[in-house]
């Protein structure tokens, strides 16, 4: 199992959402999220004074898979996050140890 | 042993049950508390009876106290017991007290008791306000009378009517506490029917109050008959509640949470499904506010009420503010309760009064405001004194807030603004609007009131500026008191609210301006929030067509400080730095657009032709179309060309590249040409149109929202064979854009191009100037140099070689001059702002506008 977590921008969330329910994903967790990568903060002027946004707003999708559909996974993000500029995101894939579905108390793939 | 009593714990449950049903065919919610509190006292009497004949036991008075002592007893309330003893008796009482609860324990009865003496009970009760407060509502059981009957008397007499006020303190004190305990929005999704806000022991407070001030158990002697007809209708409803919740989830239940009110809602009659809860939540929240306004109304009475002598005293201290109103130490009076009825419109000026002075009404002029309600009619609410001095209020901003939930306390905004009370009390069925709409509509007002008053500067620097910037904030005001209007009917309550707020301005005699400002609020209240959590703020064609709606600063300022105090009075938590950002981000773009950029709004011609465009997209089926087209491209052509030019993009599915020309002249073409957009096509193009000695006089290079490049050239040819080179330009620039062959492969083919015979005319002094200010989105490229042939082509491949995109561009050529203009951004989509990659395309820019064999 894998846990896949994705830095998108904000407005690519629904579409990332569907087609991942579309692929059969059943449940991830999002929150939204800010900070900075190349893609750094930028001021803006108005009336003479500077407002400066340094984080910048993302949402951060995450979420468990089985090893065998973790590509099609990234490829689904990938393709759904995607606007080619800068600040796209990123997507990290980190090993899982065990997953419990605390009200049944089933592990491992049936607990996802 | 244990006795029997005639009955088991399930027969016990049995019983409820029926009862439960009474409720719904034949009692009151009352009566079942009635009823089902004498059974208790039946089976609590022969607990007691049996006890006393089976273990020697002095004599003993047994009474009920608390919520059982008022006969109030819900299905799974606790019973709580008192048994009095003479102070003499030292006799242990355990043994007694055992045999009395063990059999009603037995039959599932939360029973409590504590065995004191008269001299004890009145000592505890001067110090225990719990205590205290249950003996007021203590009755006799059984056993000795003539205790009760002491006790009652001492209570009353050395307790309950003294220090009256320091009683109304500490209830106040309670009712505070508990108010801060249970002011998390949870609680007001599932609120605690007992402690909660405005729940049954608020009642009760205000209940004591009246018990302990004016010495009479009848709390409805002292309000006017409506009001009390009202309150009792609103506990009564309560109660239903608290019922249902005790017998569906068998047990002493308070919390209506979700789970319960999906089975409540039925039960008591309200419509299936998510509506019925809502209905229910709202009758729910009404009821609470009418308990909760009692309970703080009479603890002030009692708190502040003078006594006779000093309001003797205090009488000749009243300052009169006008012929109708005094002020006393901070409380408005009404001089003449015949005020209101003669005059109506003095109703608003007291509020008025209110703001002005800091003051608060008291009781007897805020009775007055409730009785004179049925006088405000229809022309009332059209005088324009009234509604002047609303506006003042609003526009005084200083404790409007406080004024409206008065006025709405009082039930006074329902009756001057009718539509109001549509949402009163309403309810969203979900976890994110955490308040009723009412509740919800006056807190977006008073965000808008803290901004103003600076309280959020270090927060949110930029919208506290801009609040100060507005030039009529009453209207903000207003707009954000009526933002939900439209959800008290079905359907998108956007539109719906546009609607009822322009009726509703049009009564209050708003100038038609500010009523189209209002009703285009309400219709957009939800749109910043959604152009910057759904759109790409990164794209210039979210901004542009944000802007286009928005269509000023002014409107762009209020819908940005409405969509924050909306946001915000939807719960503390819906408010995040993170939709700040956002909201910011467009608010910044927009502005900048707005103020300082290019022309952005489509003028009044435009709007004709965006308007036939719109339909012939409708009848072609793609109605959505026009979202593609940028507004500097709708600015730049006409109707006709521009159907046209979809026409061709269309038709890219089957072709990946389109040109057509028409002939102006034997040396005059007008060429247009459709593909999908890839990096250096521009340079492409030119290239093959140097290629052919096509001198391009202007161009228009215009990049869609869905990536198709639509250029169209005005190009020259001296040879006065443009036909002929046009149809060569189409198959080199197919094959260069199929990846068959470069510009450059072809060059040593055609030939070194050699400038034409140069006249000697004034020269043109080279100047490229970078701008980054005028636009969010691009770098703004412009190049006045003199004119040759291929020169557009050296440019185009320069700025793609220093890894520019072109976006748009205009090209003019006037006489030897050329004027071109470039909108570009870097391969990650950015503008180009690091200082050296600016400085080293300037350079490289200006070494092509200079020709390398110019040796003049």
């Amino acid at each position: 199992m894998k846990k896949i977590e994705a830095i998108i921008k904000p407005f690519k969330l629904d579409e990332a959402k569907n087609a991942l329910t579309k692929i059969g994903v059943q449940g991830m967790t999002v929150t939204e999220v800010k900070g900075f990568g190349r893609q750094r903060g930028h001021t803006e002027v108005y009336r003479g004074a500077e407002y400066k946004i340094d984080f910048l707003p993302k949402v951060k999708i995450e979420l468990i898979t089985p090893d065998d559909i973790v590509p099609q996974v990234i490829e689904t993000l990938e393709r759904a996050a995607k606007t080619g500029k800068i600040g796209d995101g990123k997507i990290f894939i980190l090993p899982v140890e065990e997953v419990i579905r605390i009200r049944t108390g089933e592990r491992g793939k049936d607990a996802i | 042993m244990q006795f029997d009593l005639g009955i088991t714990r399930n027969g016990l449950k049995d019983v409820k049950n029926r009862m439960a049903q009474g409720t719904v065919t034949s009692l009151s919610p009352r009566e079942l508390l009635r009823h089902y509190s004498d059974m208790v006292d039946g089976l609590v009497r022969k607990a007691f009876q049996k006890a006393q004949s089976s273990v020697p036991s002095p004599s003993i008075c047994l009474m009920a106290v608390g919520g059982y002592g008022r006969t109030e007893v819900a299905p799974y309330s606790d019973v709580d017991l008192l048994l009095l003893h003479s102070p003499a008796d030292q006799s242990d009482l355990s043994p007694l007290v055992e045999k009395i609860l063990y059999p009603l324990w037995d039959l599932g009865l939360e029973v409590g008791c504590s065995s004191r003496s008269i001299a004890e009970c009145v000592k505890m009760a001067q110090s225990d306000l719990q205590i205290k407060t249950s003996l007021i509502d203590a009755r006799y059981l059984d056993g000795e009378y003539e205790f009760f009957r002491n006790l009652y008397d001492l209570f009353s007499k050395r307790v309950l009517h003294r220090k009256v006020r320091k009683f109304a303190e500490s209830l106040a004190q309670d009712l505070y506490l508990r108010r801060r305990k249970y002011e998390d929005p949870a609680y007001v999704l599932e609120p605690n029917i007992k402690e909660g806000e405005g729940g049954l022991r608020d009642f009760q407070i205000g209940r004591w109050a009246v018990r302990a001030k004016y010495k009479t158990d009848r709390w409805d002697s002292i309000l006017f008959p409506d009001h009390s007809r009202i309150l009792d209708k609103s506990l009564q409803f309560l109660w239903a509640v608290r019922n249902q919740l005790h017998l569906l989830s068998g047990r002493r239940q308070d919390d209506l949470t979700f789970e319960w009110q999906e089975k409540i809602a039925p039960i008591l009659g309200f419509s299936p499904g998510a509506r019925g809860i809502e209905e229910m939540m709202r009758q729910y929240h009404l009821s609470a506010q009418k308990i909760s306004n009692f309970a703080w109304d009479i603890l002030e009475r009692v708190l502040y009420e003078p006594s006779s002598l000093k309001r003797t005293f205090l009488f000749f201290q009243k300052k009169k503010i006008d012929p109708n109103f005094g002020l006393t130490r901070g409380e408005l009076t009404l001089l003449d309760p015949m005020t209101f009825k003669r005059e109506p419109a003095q109703l608003m000026t007291l509020f008025q009064h209110c703001q002005v002075s800091h003051g608060k009404m008291d009781f007897r002029t805020e009775e007055a405001v409730m009785e004179a309600l049925p006088f405000i009619d229809d022309r009332f609410r059209r005088k324009d004194e009234v509604n002047q001095i609303f506006l003042k209020i609003l526009r005084r901003g200083e404790g409007a807030t406080a004024i409206l939930k008065k006025m709405h306390e009082l039930g006074f905004l329902s009756c001057y603004i009718p539509e109001f009370s549509e949402i009163e009390g309403k309810v969203h069925y979900d976890l994110y609007h955490v308040h009723p709409i009412d509740i919800h509509s006056i807190l977006a007002v008073e965000e808008l009131e803290k901004l103003r008053r600076g309280v959020y500067q270090r927060d949110y620097p930029l919208l506290t500026s801009l609040i100060q910037e507005l030039e009529k904030p009453e209207i903000l005001l207003l707009t954000a008191l009526l933002h939900d209007i439209g959800k008290g009917t079905e359907g998108d309550h956007s539109i719906i609210g546009a609607e009822i707020v322009r009726q509703i301005g049009s009564r209050m005699g708003l100038p038609k301006e500010d009523r189209d400002l209002i009703g285009f609020l309400v219709s957009h209240h939800l749109f910043m929030l959604e152009t910057a959590f759904r759109r790409d703020l990164n794209d210039e064609q979210t901004v542009f067509n944000f802007a286009n709606t928005v269509k000023n600063l002014t409107q762009l300022r209020m819908l940005y400080l409405l969509t924050f105090a909306d946001v915000r009075a939807v719960g503390p938590e819906a408010w995040t730095s993170w939709k700040d950002s956002l909201l910011t981000e467009l608010f910044l773009k927009t502005a900048h657009l707005l103020e300082t950029g290019e022309n952005t709004q489509v003028s009044q011609k435009e709007n004709e032709t965006v308007k036939r465009l719109t339909e012939y997209l409708h009848l072609k089926g793609i109605p959505e179309y026009t979202e593609h087209l940028p507004v500097r491209y709708l600015s730049c052509y006409g109707w006709g060309e521009m159907v046209h030019h979809i026409e061709m993009a269309l038709s890219l599915e089957q072709e990946s590249l389109l040109v057509r020309w028409t002939l102006e002249s034997g040396r005059l073409a007008k060429v247009t040409l459709c593909t999908k957009d890839s990096y250096g096509l521009f340079s492409k193009i030119a290239g093959s149109m140097f290629l052919n000695r096509l001198n391009i006089l202007e161009a228009q290079i215009h990049t869609w929202g869905n990536g198709v490049a639509l250029d169209t050239f005005y190009v020259e040819d001296a040879t006065e064979e443009v036909e002929r080179r046009l149809h060569h330009f189409k198959r080199d620039v197919e094959e260069i854009l199929n990846g068959k062959i470069t510009v450059k492969d072809l060059f040593p083919k055609r030939g070194e191009s050699k400038p034409n015979q140069q006249k000697i005319i004034p020269g043109v002094v080279a100047e490229v100037k970078v701008n980054n200010r005028d636009s969010d989105f691009y770098t703004i490229i412009e190049i006045t140099g003199e004119d040759r042939l291929g020169l557009l082509y050296e440019i185009t491949q320069a700025l793609t070689d220093h890894g520019c995109n072109i976006s748009f561009s205009r090209i003019s050529t006037l006489g030897n001059r050329i004027v071109d203009v470039f909108y570009v951004q870097d391969e990650w989509g950015e503008k180009l702002e690091a200082k050296q990659k600016v400085d080293n395309l300037k350079q490289t820019l200006l070494s092509r506008l200079t020709p390398p064999n110019n040796i003049s």
